[in-house]
């Protein structure tokens, strides 16, 4: 402490002068505008340097921890990536997307409108694919705006669809969202309207409400678009209503469909039958 | 109140009021003015001690800034010439002195003197003008005026000198008779 004390008083007059400079070049920075406004900017831009240092090492610094962040996060995307692989290897890609649909029954087949024919009442659509390619007898057949129709003959290379502007076509059907069911029908017309029956008289249907396959029939997977409500009557029979459909497919331009192989369909048809005809015997058997 | 600090007191006076009123009027080639009040430090004998030439000097600048609304510029170019001053003294004195030392034409004789009175000048000048300017951008200009200023004071202070070595030898005449 005495060598401090000694120090300070040896050098005591470069103390005093450096106090009384720094005394003088404040008042200076102080009352001289320009000295001021240059020692200000050059201490800003010092201090900015001064900053942008030090903002530099400790980024540097920390490049540890960003690392584990990074490292955390790619843990997680890897993580996520074979997820997404593994679910991906269990699907199969397809550009068709229906509420409720069963992945695992239904399998589509794309196929090509080679031939149509649109003006008469039992109008046919001629696809290229058969049984060559999986196609069967009572398959549904859909486009991407909505159902086309049903399979009717099939040949090695080429099916025969029976559309829904057919005099013979019946698909069952509902009116979404109130699930009351009816049957499409098409007289003979317009290819663009058919008409939608068995719907009660209670039924509060609204224009423009979406009428879509039920799935009850296990051709065409539920919820898939068959057309908008456009006008409402009564049947002839008085008991329910007719609807008018305007049908979303546009027949006229047909080219692209896609048909809906269900290899389960056999077996229920099959199950079904017994069935009808074990009822059948024992009705028979309590008659007699 | 010794006769040495009243006689500072009455050089400092005598060369603020000289230079506030009549040197800082004077503008050599347009900006060069010589600042007379270094000649306060250069007075100062090696029996001064630093502290005392420092605040000293302080003082100067300080009143010749008040005055010339030069804020802090004369108050700092005054005490680094109080700082530097007995140094400069020490390169141009005789070695083998040991006693008190006052520096004049006599005892540096001219030449040495002139060269004292240059050096001296010549910091409080730079100081002066450098931090004026605070600028290198008119380097030259600057220089010019560190320079003009300088010959200048230097010229003033020899000047003066002799008038007060003729009037000290007058009345070494006169009393003598």
């Amino acid at each position: 402490m005495q060598n401090l004390i000694d120090f300070i008083v040896k050098y005591k007059h470069w103390f005093l002068f450096l106090l009384l400079e720094i005394f003088s070049l404040s008042l200076m920075f102080r009352f001289n505008s320009y000295q001021g406004s240059v020692f200000f900017t050059t201490a800003n831009s010092m201090v900015g340097g001064i900053y942008s240092t030090v903002n530099g090492v400790t980024s540097y610094v920390s490049l540890g921890d960003v690392n584990a962040r990074l490292e955390a996060d790619n843990e997680q995307l890897r993580a996520e990536i074979y997820e997404m692989k593994r679910v991906l290897a269990e699907r199969h890609i397809d550009t068709l997307r229906f509420n409720g649909f069963e992945r695992s029954k239904f399998r589509f087949i794309g196929a090509k409108v080679v031939n149509a024919t649109l003006q008469r009442s039992n109008n046919t659509l001629t696809i290229n694919k058969g049984e060559k390619d999986g196609i069967r007898p009572e398959m549904g057949v859909i486009c991407s705006s909505g159902v086309v129709g049903i399979v009717y003959l099939t040949s090695t290379n080429y099916s025969i669809v029976i559309p829904l502007i057919n005099t013979n076509s019946k698909v069952s059907c509902r009116l979404g969202k109130s699930n009351f069911f009816g049957t499409l029908e098409w007289h003979h017309g317009d290819p663009t309207r058919a008409q939608m029956v068995g719907v009660p008289l209670h039924a509060k249907i609204k224009k423009g409400q979406l009428v879509e396959t039920n799935g009850f029939s296990d051709i065409f997977p539920s919820s898939i678009p068959i057309g908008h409500v456009e006008s409402v009557e009564t049947a002839p029979d008085g008991l329910s209503h007719m609807i008018t459909v305007q049908l979303s497919t546009d027949f006229n331009t047909l080219q692209n469909v896609s048909v809906i192989t269900n290899y389960f369909h056999a077996e229920r048809r099959l199950i079904e039958q017994q069935a009808d005809s074990l009822l059948e015997d024992d009705g028979n058997a309590d008659l007699l | 109140m010794g006769y040495t600090t009243l006689l500072r007191i009455a050089r400092m006076a005598t060369l603020l009021i000289v230079q506030l009123v009549i040197l800082n009027h004077l503008h050599l080639f347009g900006y060069a003015t010589p600042l007379l009040i270094g000649y306060m430090m250069i007075c100062f004998d090696t029996s001064t001690s630093r502290t005392t030439s420092l605040l000293w000097g302080f003082a100067t600048g300080i009143i010749f800034d008040l005055f010339s609304n030069t804020a802090g510029v004369g108050a700092a170019s005054c005490t680094l010439l109080a700082m530097v001053q007995p140094y400069l003294l020490k390169l141009y004195m005789p070695r083998d002195v040991n006693e008190l030392f006052k520096p004049t034409i006599q005892t540096l004789t001219l030449q040495k003197y002139i060269c004292y009175i240059l050096s001296c000048m010549g910091v409080i000048h730079f100081a002066f003008y450098m931090l004026q300017a605070f600028t290198m951008a008119d380097f030259w200009l600057t220089l010019g005026a560190i320079i003009g200023g300088t010959l200048l004071a230097s010229l003033f202070v020899v000047c003066i000198e002799f008038i007060i070595h003729n009037k000290k030898e007058d009345t070494e005449v006169i009393s003598g008779q």
